[in-house]
Parts: C-alpha cells; sequence; structure tokens
C-alpha cells in the first residue's frame, strides 16, 4: 500500500465514526422527516401516502398563520431589537463611554447563563394573574379584580415574550460584538481622531463597515433562533391562552406529540427549516451587497 | 506496522461507540428474584403523593421479596411524550402506567400490552361499574383503573359562606346572584385556574352537557346519532360563557396555572373551587383541622332547563397499570401481582387512607382524615356523568379547551365552539 493511500485510509477511518454519528442523528432524521410530511402516520402501523395534504391543511390553518405572525415578530425583535441594542451596548463599552463597563458587561450577560425555564418561571412570577405586579396593583387600588389584559389580547399577549426575548437574548450579541470591536486595531481609530473625524464618521465609515460580517452572522444565528424559538415560550405560556402565543414550533410539538400527527408535525418541522432557509439567504443577499458597497 | 497501527485505530474507533451502547442495556435477574421495570406517572417533588406512592412501593417489596420493580417515572406532557418513544421503538417497560379512552392510545390500540381480562376473571365485581368498563374494542380491558376520579366537585367554604349570610346556591340563578355579593368583599366566587385548558373541560363543561343534555343524549351523540352543535350543547357552552362574563370565575382564571385554585380556596380567597376529587389528597394535608369542619364538597346547582340528572357530576375511571405483551408467563404473574395489588384491596386501601377514592370497592374507613371522609360520601351520593376527555379523541378534546378559552375571550361564540367540536370529531371518528 502506498503513503498516499494509507494517509488517504487514516482519513477515513478517523473521519467515518464521525460522519456514521452525524448521519444516523441529523441526516437520516432530516431525510425521514421529509418523506414523513407527504403521509398521514399516528406511530404505529404504516404511514399513508397524503401527498401535499399535509401542507394543504397547515397553509390553510388559521392557528399556523397566528403561529407564523408570532415567529415573525420574534424575527423582527432579534434582528432589529436584540442585534442593534448589543451593537449599541457593545460600542457604548467599547468606546468607555460608561463608567463601570465589566460590572455593566456582567449584568447583561447575565440573563443568557440562566435557565430559559427559570427565565419562564421567573417572569410569571412578577406579571401571572397571582403574580407580584398584579398583587400590588391589586392592593394599591383596591381593586381584587385587576389582571394584565394584555396577557389576555389575541394581538397583543406575544409582546411581553417579545420583551422577554429581547431582555434574555441581548447580552449574548453584545458579547459578540464586543469582542469582535476590540480585535479592530486601535491605530485605524486614533488616526481617524487626528484627522478630525467625529464619533459619528467613526461610527458609520470605519466600525460598522468592518463589522458587516459579524452582523451578518449574528442575524443568521437570530433568525434561525427565531424560527426554532420554543422553550422559553412553552415555559411561559405553553402557547396560550387560545393559540395566543404559540409559535411554529409549539404547533409542531403539539400536533405531532399530542395529537400522534406525525407526518403533519413532519411537514411543519419541514416550513420551519424551509422558512429559515428563505430568510438566511435573503440576509446573505443583502449582506453581500452591502460588502460589495463599502469595499 | 502502518498498517497494525491503523487496524487498531479502527478497531477503537468502533469499540467506543460499541462500549457506550452496551453500557445501557439490562441485566438479567439473579437469585430466582423477577426484575421488572415500571413507568409511573409522578411527580417526584410534590412532597405528599411522591412518599405515599414509595410506601406502597415498600409494602409490596417487603411483602414480595421476590419480585423487584425499577421505577421511572414522567410527569405532565413528558411522561406522555416519553411513552410514545418508548412505544415507537420497542422498549416498552415490562409495567406501564395507561389511560382510559385516547391518551395512551399509541400504546393500547398497537396491540403492546396485554389483555388484563384473564388474570382479573373472577373479580370483576369486587371494582365500581365504572371501572370495569371495556376499554378496547373486544371488550379487552389493558389496565386495572386504580380510582374514580370525580372531575367536577364545588368544594364550599362554608364559613365563609355565613358571613356573607348566604347558604350555599340551591339553582344556578341563586348562585349567580352571589357573585356580586362574593366580589364586594374581595372574594372569588368559584375558584378555578384554566392557564392548561383542561380544568375548564374537565371541571366544567362534562358536568354541564350531561345537565343540559342528559345521559341519553351523551350515549346518542357518542355513537353518531346526536350531534354536538345541537341546541342542547350549545346551552350548555353558554352557561359557561355566562359564568364567564358575569366574572363568577377566578380574575384572570386563563392566566392562573393549575394548583393556583386550590391555593386560593386553601388560603380563603375564594367561596367555591370548582376541581376533582384528586384534589382532597392534598387538602388533607393544606387545611387546617378547623377548616375541615367547615369545608364541604357540593354538587354545582342545577341549571334551568335541565335535562340530565340533577346535581350530577362528571366522572371516570382513572388511570391504571397494564403490562407489555412481551412478558414470560413468569414474568407476567409477576406483574400481575404488582398490578393487583396496587389496584386490589390492598394497595386501595393503602390509597383511600391518603385521600383517593378507590375503584375497587371498599367498606368507608372507620379512620380517616375528614376530608376523605366527605369525599367518600359525596361519592355515594351522587349521579355521575362522563368527562369529555375520557370519550372524545385527544385532538377534538385537545381542540375543544382551546376553544372554550377563546369563548372566554369573545373571540369564539359558544355555537362556533359546538360547531367546531362536531366538525373535528366527524373528521377523526367518533
Amino acid at each position: 500500500m502506498t503513503y498516499a493511500r494509507q494517509k488517504h485510509m487514516s482519513y477515513w477511518i478517523l473521519v467515518l465514526p464521525g460522519i456514521l454519528v452525524f448521519a444516523s442523528i441529523i441526516i437520516f432524521p432530516v431525510l425521514f422527516s421529509f418523506s414523513l410530511s407527504f403521509t398521514t402516520w399516528n406511530g404505529y402501523g404504516m404511514p399513508t401516502f397524503a401527498g401535499l395534504e399535509n401542507y394543504r391543511t397547515i397553509i390553510s390553518d388559521p392557528v399556523f398563520r397566528h403561529s407564523l405572525r408570532n415567529n415573525l415578530l420574534i424575527v423582527v425583535i432579534s434582528v432589529f431589537g436584540q442585534i442593534p441594542i448589543g451593537f449599541l451596548l457593545a460600542y457604548l463599552l467599547h468606546r468607555n463611554m460608561v463608567r463601570h463597563g465589566s460590572f455593566y458587561q456582567t449584568m447583561i450577560f447575565l440573563p443568557i447563563t440562566i435557565s430559559p425555564v427559570v427565565v419562564a418561571l421567573l417572569w410569571n412570577q412578577i406579571f401571572s394573574s397571582s403574580g407580584m405586579v398584579v398583587a400590588l396593583v391589586r392592593s394599591f387600588t383596591d381593586n381584587p379584580q385587576y389582571v394584565i389584559r394584555i396577557f389576555e389580547d389575541q394581538q397583543l399577549a406575544i409582546v411581553p415574550i417579545l420583551f422577554v426575548l429581547l431582555w434574555m437574548h441581548t447580552g449574548t450579541y453584545m458579547i459578540i460584538y464586543y469582542a469582535n470591536l476590540q480585535k479592530m486595531t486601535p491605530s485605524v481609530l486614533e488616526a481617524a481622531q487626528i484627522d478630525g473625524a467625529s464619533e459619528n464618521q467613526m461610527l458609520m465609515r470605519i466600525i460598522l463597515p468592518s463589522m458587516i460580517g459579524t452582523i451578518a452572522t449574528t442575524a443568521i444565528f437570530a433568525i434561525s433562533g427565531s424560527l426554532k424559538a420554543f422553550d422559553l415560550i412553552y415555559a411561559m405560556t405553553g402557547g396560550g391562552p387560545a393559540h395566543f402565543t404559540e409559535v411554529i414550533a409549539i404547533y409542531m410539538y403539539v400536533n405531532t406529540f399530542k395529537y400522534y400527527k406525525y407526518g403533519f408535525g413532519s411537514a411543519a418541522s419541514i416550513i420551519i427549516v424551509l422558512l429559515a432557509v428563505g430568510l438566511i439567504m435573503l440576509l446573505q443577499y443583502f449582506s453581500r451587497r452591502l460588502e460589495r458597497r463599502f469595499e | 506496522m502502518k498498517m497494525k497501527r491503523l487496524l487498531i485505530l479502527a478497531f477503537v474507533s468502533f469499540l467506543i461507540p460499541s462500549l457506550l451502547i452496551a453500557a445501557g442495556t439490562k441485566e438479567s435477574a439473579a437469585d430466582g428474584v423477577i426484575e421488572l421495570s415500571v413507568y409511573h406517572y409522578l411527580d417526584q417533588t410534590d412532597k405528599t403523593t411522591a412518599p405515599n406512592f414509595q410506601h406502597l412501593v415498600d409494602v409490596f417489596e417487603a411483602a414480595n421479596p421476590d419480585i423487584k420493580l425499577s421505577f421511572e417515572y414522567g410527569y405532565g406532557e413528558s411522561f406522555h411524550d416519553k411513552l410514545q418513544t418508548m412505544a415507537m421503538s420497542g422498549q416498552l417497560p415490562d409495567i406501564v402506567l395507561l389511560y382510559p379512552g385516547e391518551r395512551t392510545s399509541q400504546v393500547t390500540s398497537a396491540g403492546l400490552v396485554k389483555d388484563l381480562r384473564p388474570y382479573l376473571s373472577g373479580h370483576e365485581d369486587e371494582f365500581a361499574d365504572m371501572a370495569m368498563q371495556a376499554q378496547g374494542e373486544n371488550g379487552e380491558i389493558w389496565e386495572l383503573p386504580e380510582d374514580i376520579s370525580i372531575t367536577s366537585i364545588m368544594y364550599t367554604n362554608n364559613r365563609l359562606l355565613a358571613e356573607l349570610g348566604l347558604e350555599y346556591p340551591k339553582s344556578y340563578k341563586e348562585l349567580l346572584a352571589q357573585g356580586p355579593v362574593i366580589r364586594k368583599a374581595g372574594l372569588i366566587p368559584i375558584s378555578i385556574a384554566n392557564k392548561d385548558a383542561w380544568p375548564m373541560q374537565s371541571c366544567v363543561a362534562g358536568m354541564l352537557v350531561e345537565r343540559a343534555c342528559g345521559m341519553e343524549w351523551w350515549d346518542k351523540a357518542l355513537s353518531g346519532e346526536a350531534s354536538y352543535d345541537d341546541p342542547e350543547f350549545v346551552y350548555a357552552m353558554e352557561i359557561i360563557k355566562e359564568l364567564n362574563d358575569k366574572q363568577m370565575f377566578s380574575p384572570g382564571t386563563n392566566q392562573l396555572a393549575y394548583g393556583q385554585g386550590l391555593d386560593d380556596f386553601v388560603n380563603e380567597r375564594a367561596v367555591y373551587l370548582l376541581d376533582g376529587g384528586w384534589t382532597v389528597n392534598s387538602m388533607v394535608g393544606e387545611l387546617t383541622d378547623e377548616q375541615k369542619t367547615y369545608m364541604s364538597l357540593e354538587s354545582f346547582p342545577d341549571i334551568p332547563n335541565q335535562k340530565g340528572q340533577s346535581l350530577s357530576v362528571s366522572a371516570t375511571a382513572g388511570q391504571g397499570f397494564g403490562m407489555n405483551t412481551k412478558l414470560s408467563e413468569k414474568e407476567a404473574e409477576a406483574a400481575w401481582k404488582w398490578i393487583w395489588f396496587y389496584s386490589g384491596p390492598e394497595g386501595s386501601a393503602i390509597r383511600q387512607q391518603y385521600g383517593r377514592l378507590p375503584a375497587y370497592n371498599l367498606d368507608e374507613p372507620e379512620v380517616a382524615d375528614p376530608m376523605i371522609k366527605k369525599l367518600i360520601a359525596f361519592a355515594g351520593k351522587v349521579p355521575m356523568g362522563y368527562v369529555m376527555d375520557a370519550v372524545i379523541a385527544a385532538e377534538p378534546i385537545g381542540t375543544f379547551n382551546i376553544n372554550l378559552q377563546n369563548m372566554m375571550f369573545d373571540t369564539m361564540s359558544p355555537l362556533e365552539v359546538a360547531q367546531d367540536l362536531e366538525r373535528m370529531v366527524s373528521s377523526v371518528g367518533r
């Protein structure tokens, strides 16, 4: 056996277990789920081919459409809330615009270190009908019937969850941007300062253009994370009341594991994947255009 | 030499995962002891039910040293998720907790558990009739019900009622009239926590459907001769809507996690609590001796134009253990010993002491907590109708639960709720 062949074989031997594990826990389930999405199957017996029926039912289901709307709101709050605020905070810290920066850095990052279930319980303790805020308002207003009505509004019930998501995840983006800002060569900014550039000019002409790649990457994280959002929302509201805070992942979970509609649930999961891929491709298109503009 | 190294490397690469997989397999029992795996529904953090259940296990194992039970627990939805995974992967434990109706049909309908009738033969009359109803298409009994669950008891705080100058209402109208008086005193008229959506269906709707429609209609609806959008059924939904609109339920009931209803009642912030008989289990520990003297168990008052039985409640034979079809004869005998111990006379007597209402017919205990005595007396005097989630499939009832919330938020009308239930039931089959 030649040396090159032995080398080739050793690569395969080292990589093969990994490939097998990856194929069995990632590729096979994805392909299985994709094929299952064209069937009706309740977990036992043979699946029955149903063509595009599952997809048609899902798209015409008002609960799915409301879930999709909630998911898109989460994408919006992530991309246009968590990312800009995260960047702004990182920028303020990096440029030493606040005193005790390391304290704020820790405090802002803290929520992401807490389990989403604990976060959900914490916010529920504060705002639910049996929570602290309601108890205080009831005692001050002498109105024992008081409840926070936003949680019972079909259109607005998702808002408190968006706020919690913003509070929870902004710290992650702040840390990413802060790390990338620290990698910038200080002499570039110093030179700009000597040349008389204002803070605004430095931000818009030097810092932001050099961060486009990082921003695009974090936006991909934000989009994919938003579309598969489940744990925090499930623990906070379970998608309720009356589906008001439901997202596609909960819709998929309920149909698959409560109603035993595996084909239907698979179709919902494929829709999540397609949405994520579509939005990420759109984002990459815009980020490439921006990069070309600043080249 | 290099080839040898490559072979060793390949061997190690495959050996490690193999060892990891092998580490999870079960060893066979030794010394004639039969080892059985059991999957049970239990909240292990619950300070009441967890030690109570462990006591039952200890009593059984002391009496049967030749049987070793290895328990695995699940709670809430995760119990059902795991059960499904076990069933689909062919790894169903030897003994498993099952539910009547559709809740665990992925196990019972797939033929994964034994029919218990041959083991039970001769003991049928020792159980409440409700518990011996067929669970399979051919009359099979897949699980031996441990309890009778009354799901719609109106727990009443008679001390608060007396303080407000009120008496337990004889009619629905009287109940509604009490609402403003109770609220004016800063109290909740009827405590119920419906965030999880099932309590309004299980503890209120089923009872009201029997009252509004009667058992004859119920049986016709189940066989398809009557429809869920019949005016009688819509009327039952209208009662729920009226109770909600007149602020009879806990404020923000659809935001309150189950457990808050009991909390408000035990802490005397509510005059009534609409909940199931299983709640007595918690009341035994949570109510003081003095409170137990003035708390009573009542039926929801009769409604106008009632077709059903006066003061009826909704009730069902509860869950119980079943056994895996794959068990050998010897293992099945051992599994039956546990099942019979748990739901039969011995286990039932112990569970009765803890505040449960066993499906096995027992005499009233001489020494028992006052709340348990009240529950037993109550069960003996009230007529019983169906619990909706025990007789309607999972998907229609899941949607119905949510639709009740929608109705309370005015995003659906009582008629639409009824029509949607009929549509769902017709599409999945009765």
